[in-house]
């Protein structure tokens, strides 16, 4: 019941919150309150509704904003999965030696630092303009962080657990499945969440510095909006960015949570 | 009379924590000792005399000197034919279900059939008074409930031995005294050689039927029968008796 009135609470501020800040948008909109340039900075909210009916329908370069969003999303993945697949590799590695602990801690600690928009003017020398460039730094953005989020997960699982796994006769691999990475999914999971973030911003920068023209994403979608004044597009552009952003969010990172730590009752 | 058979044997088992630097301790030196097969065998012990590493050198968990033998085979490593129920209430996987925990083990020795995992999974929670738990996560159980499931996981996979540390001593006296009735009632009518690590007098008696004190670096200074009939109550002929003696032994 408490729960219930908390979540109408947070939900009707919310409401308030959004309503609130798209009628101010519209008053200034309307009120032309910014000089000549009004129109630019602040098109009205019925304007950038039609521009982001317009990116689907007419889109840009004769290709709706489905096929930019689909180009895109077909690199996060490929990336996600690749920075995902590699991080375990190496935290499960890393349990194996200590002298690999020692290397892939170091590594973590220095590449989680660096940006990936830093690599790529190296990246493009040794690939060239293609595709594989972002996926390259899809997988850079996401496998640092993942790596150090499963790292730290496994070496703070409790060991009565990897006990009582070895009591019934796990051991390496079957030790790692059975009980190092369900142990540590709440790590798992803050690890996907911060890895999605940085690869998501790391895709959308990348695309916009460069496109590659072979496969154009939303991030050469919205460059070329900036590029051509089609101020509202661009609008339009980046209320598409926060939904998708959003629907990750609540429509498979926190679905993912909730049946996994908060099922299990192991989150803090 | 012919010697019984013996389940467990340690031989000369001598451990060193902290070996070569200034700390070094030795918490084992030299224990020998057998168990008999469907023996409930009460160690009783001061706190540091080495008991729980006495456990966790058997359970394969600690590395020792000596030997340790399970029908004849020598063991250095964990195995499912010694399971450990450790005092700790958070043994059991949180990411499972109660049957699951139980199921887990059994899956994992081959046993793939469902109606079967399902069967021994249910039986064995009704031993342990606990049917209708089965689709609970440990989190929702109490401290009391969760040792009952961990009592049954083990009993589910038909180990040699069962080897207990303490494993009601962070309980309230009531359920303490309740689960101690039903691990004499399962121990009673199961088959099972189970080695029940305890620093209370009373709980001794009421379990085992063969107690062991030890002292500083595991020596033991009492091994006897216990041959007071159960169900044991204080009122019990021999029991003051026994409790008199255990507890000079535990204070000499
Ligand atoms: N991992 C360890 N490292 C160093 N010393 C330990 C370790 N585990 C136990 N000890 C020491 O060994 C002695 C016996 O401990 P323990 O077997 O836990 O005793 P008991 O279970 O009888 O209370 C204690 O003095 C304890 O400090
Ligand atoms: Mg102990």
């Amino acid at each position: 019941m408490e729960d219930k009135k908390r979540w109408a609470h947070t939900l009707a501020a919310r409401v308030i919150f959004v309503a609130a800040f798209l009628g101010l948008w519209e008053y200034v909109a309307k009120s032309g309150m910014m000089g000549e340039k009004s129109e630019l900075i602040f098109p009205s909210l019925e304007v950038i509704g039609g521009a982001l009916v317009k990116n689907f329908v007419q889109g840009y370069a004769g290709m709706s904003l489905w096929v930019y969003i689909g180009n895109s999303m077909r690199l996060l993945l490929e990336g996600l999965l690749i920075g995902i697949i590699l991080a375990f590799l190496l935290s499960g590695l890393s349990m194996v030696s200590r002298v690999f602990y020692d290397i892939c801690n170091l590594v973590i600690s220095v590449f989680d630092l660096l940006p990936g928009v830093a690599l790529l003017p190296v990246v493009i020398i040794i690939f060239g303009v293609k595709p594989g460039v972002i996926v390259f730094l899809v997988i850079h953005a996401v496998l640092w962080p993942m790596a150090r989020n499963v790292l730290d997960g496994f070496l703070a699982v409790p060991r009565i657990y990897i006990e009582a796994g070895q009591n019934m006769g796990l051991k390496g691999a079957s030790l790692l499945w059975g009980v190092y990475i369900p142990a540590a999914t709440s790590y798992i999971v803050s690890g996907l969440k911060v890895g999605w973030a940085r690869a998501w911003r790391g895709l959308i920068s990348a695309e916009m510095i460069f496109g590659v023209a072979s496969c154009p994403g939303i991030g050469l979608f919205i460059n070329q909006m900036r590029t051509n004044m089609n101020n509202a597009e661009m609008y339009a552009t980046l209320v598409v960015i926060i939904i998708i952003g959003l629907v990750v969010q609540y429509g498979v990172l926190s679905p993912i949570e909730k049946c996994t730590v908060k099922k299990w009752g192991m989150s803090r | 009379m012919k010697k019984e058979e013996a389940i467990l044997e340690v031989q000369n088992l001598s451990k060193v924590f902290d070996a070569n630097t200034d700390n070094e301790k030795d918490v084992l030196k030299d224990v020998s000792l057998q168990v008999a097969r469907n023996e409930f065998l009460c160690i009783l012990g001061p706190s540091g005399c080495g008991k729980t590493t006495l456990l966790r050198c058997i359970a394969g968990f600690e590395g020792y000197e000596g030997s340790v033998l399970v029908n004849g085979q020598e063991r250095r490593l964990p195995g499912t034919d010694r399971i450990m129920v450790f005092q700790d209430f958070n043994q059991l996987f949180p990411w499972k279900t109660v049957e699951k925990n139980i199921q887990y083990p059994l899956k994992r020795q081959g046993i793939r059939d469902k109606a079967m995992l399902k069967e021994r999974s249910e039986d064995v929670l009704q031993k342990v008074k606990l049917s209708g738990y089965e689709k609970y996560y440990p989190y929702q159980l109490s401290g009391g409930m969760k040792q009952r499931v961990a009592i049954a996981k083990a009993l589910a996979l038909k180990p040699e031995i069962i080897l207990m540390d303490e494993p009601f001593a962070a309980l309230d006296a009531m359920t303490r005294n309740e689960l101690q009735d039903e691990l004499m009632r399962i121990s009673l009518e199961e088959k099972c050689t189970i080695i029940f690590i305890t620093h209370n007098i009373q709980e001794a008696i009421v379990l085992g039927t063969r107690i062991l004190v030890l002292a500083q670096e595991g020596k033991i200074v009492v091994d006897e029968k216990n041959r007071i009939e159960k169900p044991v109550t204080p009122a019990s002929e021999g029991y003051g008796a026994t409790w008199e003696r255990l507890h000079s032994a535990l204070y000499q």
